[in-house]
């Protein structure tokens, strides 16, 4: 009775002290015992008293892939290979929709970053036969990914020929690899889903739409997506408009829509073809200018779905525009020094910049654009 | 039988099969050695992690001396269209299974000798060739061997293979756990080339923990089953799978150890009165004759 009184204040201790230190949101957020991360019953941030390997399922680490280490070689095992030149940041710019860091660095506590070694054993013949050595814990974080888009399992994809080694520069192999970050990845327009909706069987996604107008972050659909979905050696390249079955279950594909689409209705994204994209003017009456059409749709509309009217008043938006802070030449007309000086209504009669300016408020028989209160400069 | 007229051969097994059916059991069907020891050794194949490399198909040859090949040749994989059994030149074959789920990532099972804990090939061998030793592995001894195949016809999953094509002295080869490299404190070839560490080498009662522990941890990976834990009461070799067992063409068995035709050939002969001593000592003293015979035209021939 004494002894569980007395683990249970100690307990007791170490959350306060992990509250006190307060160590980032997973720590609170975590479902488990102090006793799972740290050895000790008192950790402190001087001597957090880390198990190297928790082996709980836990997200914890995770640092930008920008900031991350670019190359890595990996040689612990080099008495029987080669070092293994590993692009780290490239793999980590695809683990950003793939799973994230967690894949490969799985049960790391929230602090530092382990390394394999830490736990993984170099050697096969060994005591601890609970989890892999570390040969087969590198292979099970390459082989596995590398041989669904290959469908091979070579092994000369990653280690060099031996014949290589004495013509092998490891700094020179590395300089290969340093800098290199992943490709700008090639986003579909749109991809029009044949579904099983009776009343309506397409429904087209404008994924361009998606991720440039309503900068939707890729992550907020794509977080465990495989490997194979954008490397295969057997598949063509990206399509840049397709047409797919839908696979997935009702629930699946509708989640990701309903978070925003809430109010639609079936039919409004269920057609019996596929649809046309959206054209502000065509759908609102008022055409986007070239500056107007590059903003996201909640510049303008805010955040609330579904979106509503606005009038078209320029100052609606631009409340801060005045004669200073405007720069009237990028209407293609620069004003000279007089006419700079004027307030904007003076010439926009009641701040409507949809019909023409008028002059006669102080030259008579002038009228735009035969007389101009500047120099054309042509549009930008 | 060169050199002598079959009938010959016939009247002379007759006589020496009458009088070895007269003798006890020892003299022709050597006690077995046959032991269960409570720290014996197994394997743990995860087929979850198996990736189909077919490198322990090149290191089991290269271990027991026979024709391997490039170890990059294995990288093929259209040997994987036919589903592929041990036999003498392959005491081990990796075959591929479809996953159901994703096409790209199929299901790879390593095939060899499970080293059963009751193994019917150590108590259907009339000559006591075969053994259970103390590490686990089932092994034979080549030079008692007579080539009778009844290990062949009793083994549950079908292992031990013949040399058929070897017109001399043929005999039965199978996986013998690489009993000459794990004397030595050696891994099995097979799991020590693994890249994936798909073989975990361990004690057996070990490895059943290590088994349940990875079933728990990740019970939507697995189904609920070691097979091999309780199969035909119990093997050295054990395996995890993600598929159903049967979809992946392991047979059926219950946990009664030693079932097949060892068996059913005792019983065939007890309901003929038959005690199946005398049958194994007749059997057994043809077979050993032949093989005598052999070995002396073999010696003639030299
Ligand atoms: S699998 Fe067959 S050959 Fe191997 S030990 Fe069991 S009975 Fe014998
Ligand atoms: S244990 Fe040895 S004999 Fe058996 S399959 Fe592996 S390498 Fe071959
Ligand atoms: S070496 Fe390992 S991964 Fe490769 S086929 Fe054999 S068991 Fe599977």
């Amino acid at each position: 009775m004494k002894k569980g009184l007395l683990i249970f204040f100690l307990f007791a201790i170490s959350i306060t002290v992990t509250a006190q230190q307060n160590l980032g949101k997973d720590h609170s957020k975590s479902n488990i015992t102090c006793k799972t991360c740290h050895v000790c019953d008192v950790p402190t941030k001087d001597d957090p008293c880390l198990v190297p390997c928790p082996r709980e399922k836990m997200k914890t680490v995770y640092e930008s892939p920008d900031k991350t280490v670019d190359v890595v070689s990996l040689e612990e095992l080099s008495k029987k290979y080669l070092p293994v030149i590993f692009s780290h940041r490239v793999h980590a710019q695809m683990s950003v929709m793939s799973g994230g860091c967690g894949t490969c660095h799985h049960y790391n506590t929230s602090g530092p970053i382990q390394s394999c070694k830490n736990c993984h054993q170099t050697y096969r013949n060994r005591d601890d036969i609970s989890k892999p050595d570390l040969e087969a814990a590198y292979h099970r974080q390459c082989i596995t990914c590398h041989r669904e888009w290959s469908h091979g399992t070579n092994c000369n994809s990653c280690h060099s020929p031996k014949m290589d080694k004495k013509g092998f520069q490891k700094e020179e192999a590395k300089k290969k690899v340093m800098g290199k970050v992943h490709p700008a990845l090639i986003e579909p327009d749109k991809i029009v889903f044949e579904t099983k909706y009776e009343k309506g069987k397409m429904v087209t996604f404008f994924h361009d739409d998606h991720t440039k107008k309503f900068k939707i972050e890729c992550t907020s659909c794509h977080k465990n997506e495989t490997c194979l979905k954008c490397h295969d050696v057997n598949k063509a390249s990206i399509e840049k408009s397709k047409i797919v079955k839908a696979q997935k279950s009702l629930d699946e594909h509708h989640k990701k829509c309903f978070s925003c689409h809430k109010e639609d209705k079936c039919g409004s994204c269920h057609l019996n073809k596929s649809a046309e994209p959206f054209e502000h003017g065509k759908k609102t009456g008022w055409a986007l200018n070239k500056f107007h059409v590059n903003l996201s749709c909640a510049k303008c509309h805010g955040s609330k779905m579904p979106y509503t009217k606005l009038d078209n008043k320029c100052s609606s938006c631009h409340k801060a525009w005045n004669n200073e802070t405007f720069k009237h030449s990028i209407t293609g007309l620069g004003l000279d020094e007089t006419h700079s000086q004027l307030n904007c209504e003076d010439c926009h009669a009641e701040n409507n910049y949809t019909v023409k300016p008028v002059c006669s408020n102080c030259h008579e028989n002038y009228s735009f654009p035969k007389q101009k209160p500047g120099k054309l400069v042509g549009r930008k | 039988m060169s050199g002598k007229s079959r009938r010959d051969f016939l009247k002379t097994s007759a006589v020496i099969g009458a009088g070895v059916a007269g003798l006890s059991t020892s003299t022709v069907k050597a006690a077995p050695k046959n032991i269960l020891s409570e720290d014996r050794m197994g394997v743990l194949v995860d087929s979850t992690v198996c990736v189909g490399c077919r490198n322990c198909e090149w290191a089991c040859k290269e271990a027991h001396d026979l024709p391997a090949g490039d170890l990059q040749s294995y990288e093929e994989r259209s040997v994987f269209k036919d589903k592929r059994r041990p036999g003498t030149k392959a005491l081990t074959v990796v075959n591929e299974y479809s996953s159901g789920k994703n096409s790209n990532l199929p299901v790879d099972v390593k095939v060899q000798c499970m080293h059963c804990d009751h193994p019917a090939c150590v108590s259907a061998c009339i000559v006591g060739a075969f053994s259970k030793e103390e590490n686990g592995s089932v092994i034979w001894d080549t030079d008692k061997c007579i080539g009778c195949r009844y290990c062949m016809a009793a083994c549950p999953f079908q292992v031990p293979a013949f040399e058929y094509d070897k017109a001399i002295n043929p005999l039965i080869m199978k996986c013998d756990f690489c009993f000459n490299r794990t004397k030595e404190g050696k891994l099995p070839a097979c799991v020590n080339i693994c890249p994936v560490e798909a073989l975990t080498y361990g004690p057996r009662t070990e490895l059943v923990k290590i088994a349940r522990e990875r079933i728990k941890r990740n019970p939507e990976k697995f189904v609920d089953h070691i097979f091999g834990e309780h199969e035909v009461g119990g093997t050295a070799w054990m395996y995890l799978s993600g598929k159903d067992f049967v979809e992946l063409d392991f047979p059926q068995l219950g946990t009664n150890p030693a079932p097949g035709v060892s068996e059913s050939i005792q019983h065939g002969i007890f309901a003929y009165f038959v005690p199946p001593v005398s049958l194994y000592a007749l059997l057994g003293g043809i077979m050993w004759i032949t093989k005598h015979r052999k070995e002396l035209d073999e010696e003639e021939k030299s």
